[in-house]
């Protein structure tokens, strides 16, 4: 799997622009105004259904979440550059599994949420409490993303050896 | 360097830098703390810039404790990573940028606050031009902040001033 990556990255020119002499930082760069991005729209999204900052519509503050989307589209792409670079760094890494675990679970959360409590979030009123599948829900979706970040950061402290990857 | 030299030198400073848990979870509370700081300028901004226009406005300061806890946590792990490695940021010109331009979004985002957002009239509608050429700075500012602060990793020329390289 990792060399099959690696000639996909050496194929469409992403290890190239990723070795470029700024293509690292800069792609990182991107990387960490995406995850600012998502935070900023989706946790503060969460963070309302959470009690914080009634007063504001919950539809209405929902309007914020295409930018949220935005930053995520940004973070899977310049995370795709990442991995293709150096799969090696990454695919035994157990920082990076569990951040795609977690990132599954946010997922799986984000589906839970619209089929099922969304419509009543975004039709409450601007003062009211925020039903409490809604708090369940707010709550598993800070959690997710903070993990996200964590585990991200430690994908630099471990340098792992190749047999710790139980599915590559 | 002296000066910096003696930093390196204290238990506390070794401590920062050897111990991978130290360093890392000061590195992992400076990129949360970020996130919750820039995110909520971002958020600020876009709705002055017009984007969830249902949100008033003036409501948009309850979201004020998000970004001063994201401050907190940013200048307190962050003065944990200068502990560490003084040098390899002070003598660095793009520290003094990413400081610059981070304080310059800081009194952007103030301004934000004190103004527009503190009367209620400009709750809905469409903000003035001055307001929205604000928020865009302050965007611009917050960009110029993750860019210098990522590339500082890259662009060191010293990183210990007591075994310079």
């Amino acid at each position: 799997m990792t060399e099959a990556l690696y000639e996909l990255g050496l194929r469409t020119g992403i290890h190239a622009l990723m070795n470029s002499a700024w293509g690292w930082p800069t792609v990182e760069s991107l990387h960490f105004l995406g995850l600012s991005m998502l935070i900023g729209a989706v946790g503060l999204f969460d963070l309302r259904m959470l009690g914080l900052a009634r007063g504001i519509p919950m539809g209405a503050l929902h309007r914020m979440i295409p930018w949220g989307i935005g930053g995520y589209v940004l973070n899977v792409t310049t995370g795709i550059l990442f991995v293709t670079s150096a799969p090696d760094q990454y695919l035994y890494n157990p920082a990076f599994q569990i951040k795609l675990a977690l990132m599954v679970l946010a997922g799986l959360n984000v589906l839970f949420f619209y089929r099922f409590v969304f419509a009543r979030v975004s039709a409450s009123a601007a003062e009211a409490e925020a039903p409490r599948s809604a708090k369940a829900a707010a709550a598993i979706s800070l959690a997710c993303w903070i993990g996200v970040v964590v585990c991200g950061r430690l994908i630099t402290y471990y340098r792992p050896p190749y047999h710790w990857c139980w599915w590559c | 360097m002296q000066y910096l030299a003696w930093v390196e030198g204290t238990g506390f400073s070794i401590w920062m830098r050897e111990s991978g848990p130290a360093f890392f979870s000061s590195l992992i509370f400076h990129a949360l703390g970020m996130a919750f700081l820039v995110g909520a300028h971002l958020a600020t901004d876009l709705r002055v810039l017009g984007v969830a226009p249902g949100v008033p406005l003036s409501l948009m300061r309850r979201f004020r404790p998000v970004s001063s806890v994201g401050l907190a946590v940013s200048v307190a792990s962050g003065i944990l990573l200068l502990v560490a490695y003084p040098a390899k940021a002070l003598t660095n010109p793009l520290f003094y940028l990413k400081l610059l331009a981070a304080l310059a979004a800081l009194l952007v985002g103030r301004a934000l606050y004190r103004g527009i957002m503190q009367d209620p009239t400009h709750d809905l509608g469409r903000t003035q031009v001055r307001a929205r050429a604000l928020a865009a700075v302050s965007i611009a500012l917050w960009i110029v902040t993750i860019t210098s602060g990522r590339f500082l990793a890259y662009t060191y020329n010293v990183l210990m001033a007591t075994d310079p390289r």
